[in-house]
């Protein structure tokens, strides 16, 4: 019976094929998904081996896409299809260089194609390749000038790469043939921000949402647009709107399983910003600030049990907090206490209105770490040192206010090695790595990670800068 | 699906819960024990497609298996000249008959065979095969006379009194069902699908011993049946012989791999014997040495819809459809999950296919009606539950659902005799008392505030009394988490009457969570998603399960916004999951008569002092009118009037049927009489179907409405619907239920509305609207001064042009859609009844 059923049925075989494609085609992979299964059991083959590929991408199920089109490409290595489908499933996963490899070789197979053209954009972008990325989708611009798609994929690579007023002009011809193009209002609104024009990043923000458009992005911008202007009480919905809509986002989890979550908000804020967090980096990407973002990956790196959920952050105590941003990025994290200090007494204002910090003080950094008798599990410093020249007498400190096995996170500008710190624009300071070794070395820390990172975005130029993770060294 | 009138016909009386509530939940695999209809049913597979013909072997022979291979042998009959032997003329429509029920083509053999009956052909035989082809289709009532003639003329057949068994069972008749089958026992006692038959009898009441005895009979004459392998499976699981159920089940699938049933019941042996993860990877395993069997991918959608996983479920029924087009059971499971997935246009096709395959599925009938309700098809909708109701009899979950339809036409007596024959029925229950007040508000003379008062009661008595209210911590002052229970959230009246208030509803003092009965993906539903803090996708939990979700999230103040309609969950109230619960938006016709409910929100105009007479609950009234209107983001720009243009005025209604009432038509009948050159649109999505427009043709005529100065319009999306308001002087508003929503938008759209004022709830939304925009002077109080109105109003056109011309502006500077305004008002009022509950119930 087995053998009949497994030589009959071509007209089965390609039932299935046919219902999985028009399943897959009206966006239902997940009910696609067994046909394909058991098509490739039944009659296996390249082409139903890249329609699982095909439907698993659309799942999220990444790992085992991939696979499936390592499979489909061995099958048929030379075939631009099955490599631009890998370029996809890689961008999904983050893998960008490796996706850019698929769909250089898939432009290289067909030329002509312009899916394959896009996609290797798509891949240099994500890797920071702004400049060859602006190239590939300039020329397909210039051959379809009149692409709503390829104004807006051009504009956001123009926006990546720092050129706010190109990435503007051509966001808005965008919107004047497309308006209801996904993602363009919020776009508009983040390229006027990064120009440095709040208020008419504001003014974009809120006409998108006035004319009923509802993205979460929008609210990411404009509640940035109001923190910028220090209307942080406004900007609170926003953000909490923003993290509501954020994919993925946890409150709007299916309830099946009856269970509570027991998050009862104690503060108002609080509330609102509960969510966020995980989102912020993402959020503030792209918006010239990135370092608290930087902070919470660290501690997630660092610390995986904390990042699992197993366990709790805290004592914390936050060096030029500002207004808070950090506090913002941990605030799902936090177990302890988190303290906050800063010169600002606006700043600590603000901070104080987003109700996560257990305490706020204003006073200079090296003055309260003096004395401060706590003994932290995290101390931050995101955006600070580079206020000091000479950072051995601040190290120093922290060091003694670290708690056994406590974590040190501080981010410096970078300077070329064998500069030692030397003073930048604005009265701040850059450091070079190997000074920076020598003055861990001389307080006592170890340094666990040296990461070079895009700090923030300074007009059209990206400011190079270090993240730097240190604990106590030695007893 | 956005156009207002799709919501109105919802609120017309939709209530998914209501057809579903008397049934046991169909997309679910089966539960304990066989349902007796469909036990009692239990045709041996095949049989439907078979002739009986003339000369045919002894019954009970080998027409139980032949039959699977295409029906039967009518060559046979030519062959043995059987039917000359019964008629000298016998060739043409008894044989053709024959032919075609044999061929499959139950439809063309029924004419024939009813000729052939009329000319005495084929002896009784031609009223057996005549019974037999109106089975096959599903008209049990018809095929009851033919059978009973077949009995009669051929008093040595066992498949008359079989046949007639049958359907005795599918009325639940299960004692005329018995004697039945035993008569045919008794005319051959070797009959395997009556004593298959009665066992499934035996089986449905308990009698285990001697249904296993009459299938071990049964299996002796047969042993290579698979159905009886099926039974005997079946009740060695209900005798607890799980190795043996399990034996048996997969001895069926052996030999019919896409034996629904089989690989169902041994999804649930093997889920009670190994878990559940166990149990889906014996499954799959199976599936992969055995690829193009459907039984397997079957018995993993049973195992992943015992896990709630529906969507997984979903996926692999598709799989086993594709596997085994041929199967009715497995294309009605799929039809039946694609309309739970609320995918009519895909399940309409497979349901329908399903009834003749499977015509004693009563459940199968009501899923089509009800795939056809949320298509706004009313006529379609009514067939089906006519015929059910002929082929099953009357009940209540078929009057329920005849009433709804019924009244979504604009039927309300009909509709209301309809829900009171389910509700004196036993099995009519809170179900039926519940549907009665989907229906009653609609009714032009008993849908007045009392009777609404003492029906809503009625629900309550049948409900039994509130349970007390969790405890919460008593502080008055502290934030409040607010739980929103609704379907509507989204492109819905409540979206549209209630986002906006919500939105301006302080975040510091209230915490919103939301308890979302029917998804939605439009940007009404994000904008929800982006106020709500907590988010729960409740459609498919239980009211129990529900309630126990809301205590475990502490909710304060738990705001209904469902009602007695779509989505509405009466019974979650009685429940109590919070201390104070609160009616709002959403069918909010009348007081709704629990004890569960503590308030209503209001203003002076629903309920002026001395309504609270009407009212079980407190009436918590709101300073301006009791919602605030979202006016839609993309609206076109008011048109200038257009009687201007046209030299006559154009009334519109853009109100769902079921709000127009015989009083309505006879008072637009007078108007139209008194303005010879006036015309009247009506707009709404029931109208879209041919079958309906013709029926209310006919009422509009015997009300004295011109055909040719009335025009029929379907429902269009909703910005479409909002530009066919420019082709509109006056909105006439229906009664005794009054537009909500409806006169929003129509005044929106720069449209003046004439209403008439009633006693209920919803006969005053109208009057509430325009009062809260500063035009009471639009609404009527008698249905004379109604007509009167709509007559002075439409003679005064440079008035009206004035009027339109800055209509919008007047409701964007009113109360009406002030939403800050609003939010401080309700964000007082819910603060008071949240004092209130502090102050008055005893501490903990």
């Amino acid at each position: 019976m087995l053998a009949e059923t497994r030589s009959a049925p071509s007209a089965l075989t390609a039932r299935l094929a046919d219902q999985a494609r028009a399943l897959l085609q009206e966006s239902r992979a997940a009910e696609a998904l067994p046909m394909l299964d058991r098509l490739g059991v039944l009659a296996p083959g390249p082409a139903t081996t890249m329609l699982r590929a095909e439907a698993l991408l659309r799942l999220g199920r990444l790992a085992e896409a991939e696979a499936a089109a390592d499979v489909a490409l061995t099958e048929e290595p030379e075939a631009p299809a099955p490599r631009r489908l890998r370029a996809r499933i890689r961008l999904a996963r983050g893998r960008h260089a490796a996706a850019a490899e698929d769909a250089a070789a898939a432009v290289m197979a067909a030329p002509g194609e312009l899916a394959g053209r896009l996609l290797l954009a798509a891949a240099l972008l994500e890797e920071g390749r702004h400049d060859e990325a602006i190239w590939f989708l300039g020329e397909a611009w210039r051959a379809d000038p009149g692409n709503p798609m390829l104004q807006f994929r051009l504009g956001q690579a123009f926006l990546r790469a720092g050129r706010h007023a190109a990435a503007a002009e051509l966001l808005a011809q965008c919107e004047a043939t497309a308006p209801a193009t996904p993602g363009l209002a919020a776009l508009r609104a983040q390229a006027a921000l990064l120009a440095g024009d709040a208020p008419e990043a504001e003014r974009l923000a809120r006409a998108a949402l006035a004319r009923g458009l509802v993205d979460g992005a929008v609210h990411g911008v404009l509640a940035h647009a109001l923190v910028g202007a220090g209307r942080l009480a406004e900007a609170a919905p926003h953000f909490a709107a923003a993290a509501r809509l954020a994919p993925g986002s946890d409150h709007l989890a299916p309830s099946s399983g009856g269970t509570a979550p027991s998050r009862a908000p104690d503060g108002y804020v609080t509330a609102l910003f509960d969510g966020y967090a995980p989102h912020f980096e993402a959020a503030l990407i792209g918006l010239g600030y990135r370092v608290p973002g930087l902070v919470r990956r660290a501690v997630e790196r660092l610390l995986p049990a904390v990042a699992a959920g197993e366990a709790r952050l805290g004592p914390v105590l936050d060096l030029g907090c500002g207004t808070g941003l950090v506090g913002v990025a941990l605030s799902d994290l936090l177990g302890g206490p988190l303290t906050g200090i800063d010169l600002s007494r606006r700043m600590l204002e603000e901070a104080a209105a987003k109700g996560i910090y257990a305490g706020l003080r204003q006073a200079e950094l090296t003055s309260a770490l003096r004395e401060d008798a706590g003994s932290h599990a995290l101390i931050t410093a995101a955006d600070v040192f580079c206020y000091f020249g000479d950072l051995r007498e601040v190290l120093a400190l922290c060091r003694q206010r670290l708690a056994p096995g406590g974590l040190l996170l501080f981010s410096l500008e970078r300077a070329a090695p064998g500069a030692g710190w030397r003073p930048g624009e604005a009265g701040r300071y850059a450091h070079a790595p190997d000074y920076l070794v020598a003055c861990l070395l001389e307080a006592g820390l170890r340094m666990l990670e040296c990461r070079e990172e895009a700090l923030r975005r300074d007009g059209e130029a990206v400011v190079p800068g270090l993240l730097v993770a240190a604990d106590a060294a030695g007893p | 699906m956005s156009g207002v009138l799709a919501r109105d016909a919802k609120e017309a009386g939709s209530r998914d819960r209501m057809v579903v509530a008397a049934r046991p939940d169909p997309a679910l695999p089966s539960h304990g024990g066989p349902d007796p209809n469909v036990a009692a049913a239990q045709l041996p597979r095949g049989d439907r497609t078979s002739a009986i013909e003339p000369g045919a072997p002894p019954p009970g022979g080998p027409r139980w298996r032949s039959s699977g291979a295409g029906g039967g042998a009518p060559e046979a009959a030519e062959d043995t000249g059987e039917a000359g032997r019964h008629g000298s003329h016998a060739a043409g429509p008894w044989r053709a008959g024959l032919r075609a029920l044999a061929e499959g083509s139950p439809a063309a053999a029924v004419p024939l065979l009813r000729e052939a009956v009329a000319r005495g052909d084929g002896g009784g035989l031609a009223a057996l095969n005549l019974g037999l082809a109106l089975m096959q289709l599903g008209r049990l009532a018809e095929a009851v006379p033919a059978l009973e003639d077949a009995a009669r003329d051929l008093p040595d057949h066992a498949e008359p009194p079989f046949r007639l068994g049958n359907i005795a069972g599918l009325r639940g008749e299960a004692g005329r069902a018995e004697a039945l089958f035993r008569a045919a026992l008794l005319r051959d006692p070797q009959h395997v699908p009556a004593l298959a038959a009665l066992a499934a009898l035996e089986e449905a009441a308990g009698r285990l011993d001697a249904a296993a005895d009459g299938i071990a009979r049964a299996r002796a004459i047969d042993p290579d049946e698979p159905e009886l392998d099926f039974a005997a499976a079946r009740l060695a699981w209900r005798r607890d012989d799980l190795a043996g159920a399990i034996a048996a089940a997969e001895a069926v699938l052996a030999r019919r791999p896409a034996h629904a049933g089989a690989a169902r019941l041994l999804a649930e042996l093997l889920l009670r014997r190994e878990g559940p993860e166990a149990a889906l990877a014996a499954v799959a395993a199976r599936a992969v040495t055995d690829p193009a069997a459907a039984g397997w991918a079957f018995a993993a959608a049973t195992l992943h819809a015992a896990a709630g996983r529906r969507e997984a479920a979903l996926a692999e029924l598709h799989l086993a459809a594709a596997l085994a087009p041929e199967e009715g059971e497995i294309q009605a499971a799929l039809g039946c999950a694609l309309a739970d997935a609320g995918r009519g246009q895909e399940a309409e096709p497979l349901l329908r296919a399903a009834i003749p395959v499977r015509p004693t599925d009563l459940d199968l009938r009501n899923r089509l009606a009800t795939v056809l309700w949320k298509q706004h098809r009313l006529a379609a909708m009514l067939e089906v539950l006519e015929e059910a109701i002929a082929d099953f009899g009357p009940q209540p979950v078929l009057l329920m659902n005849q009433a709804l339809a019924l009244n979504a036409m604009g039927e309300q007596e009909a509709a209301l005799t309809a829900v009171e024959a389910a509700v004196a029925h036993p099995a009519g229950g809170a179900p039926a008392l519940m549907t009665r007040m989907a229906v009653l508000p609609y009714h032009p003379e008993r849908g007045h505030a009392a009777a609404l008062l003492a029906a809503g009661r009625a629900v309550a008595a049948a409900l039994g009394p509130a349970a007390p209210p969790p405890p919460r911590p008593r502080d008055p002052g502290r934030r409040l988490r607010i739980g929103l229970l609704s379907g509507g959230l989204g492109q819905h009246p409540v979206g549209w009457l209630t986002l906006a208030g919500l939105e301006a509803l302080p975040e510091a003092e209230f915490e919103l969570a939301a308890y979302c009965l029917k998804p939605r993906q439009d940007p009404m539903a994000a904008r929800f998603r982006a106020r709500v803090a907590l988010w729960r996708d409740a459609e498919h939990l239980d009211v129990a399960t529900l309630a126990g979700l809301m205590m475990a999230d502490g909710l304060d103040i738990l705001l209904d916004l469902g009602g007695y309609g779509d989505g509405g969950r009466p019974g979650l109230l009685q429940r109590r999951p919070a201390p104070v619960q609160i009616k709002w938006v959403g069918m909010q016709n009348a007081t709704m008569g629990l004890d569960g409910l503590d308030g209503m929100l209001t203003d002076r105009w629903e309920t002026p002092p001395g309504f609270e007479r009407f009212y079980t609950e407190r009436l918590l009234h709101l300073p301006d009118g009791y919602v605030c209107y979202a006016p839609p983001p993309g609206a076109p720009p008011v048109a200038p009037l257009p009687a201007l243009g046209r030299g006559h005025v154009t009334f519109g209604c853009f109100n769902n049927l079921a709000k127009v009432t015989p009083p309505v038509l006879r008072a637009w009948g007078r108007i139209l009489a008194a303005l010879p050159e006036a015309r009247l649109v009506l707009r709404t999505h029931a109208l879209g179907e041919a079958a309906m427009r013709q029926r209310l043709r006919a009422r509009l005529t015997a009300h004295g409405l011109p055909e040719d100065r009335v025009a029929l319009e379907g429902g269009v999306p909703h910005r479409a619907l909002l530009d066919a308001y420019g082709g509109i002087d006056i909105a006439l508003d229906p009664f005794p239920y009054a537009g909500g929503l409806t006169v929003c938008e129509a005044l929106w759209m720069g449209v003046p509305v004439v209403a008439l004022a009633g006693d209920s709830f919803c006969a005053r939304h109208a009057l509430s609207h325009l009062s809260n925009v500063g035009l009471p002077d639009w609404v009527a109080e008698s249905e004379e001064a109604y007509v009167a109105l709509a007559i002075a109003r439409a003679g005064d056109l440079p008035a009206l042009a004035t009027l339109r011309a800055g209509l919008r502006a007047r409701v964007a500077a009113s109360p009406l859609t002030d939403a800050a305004r609003f939010g401080r008002a309700l964000a007082a009022t819910l603060r008071d009844a949240w004092r209130r509950w502090c102050a008055t119930a005893t501490s903990l």
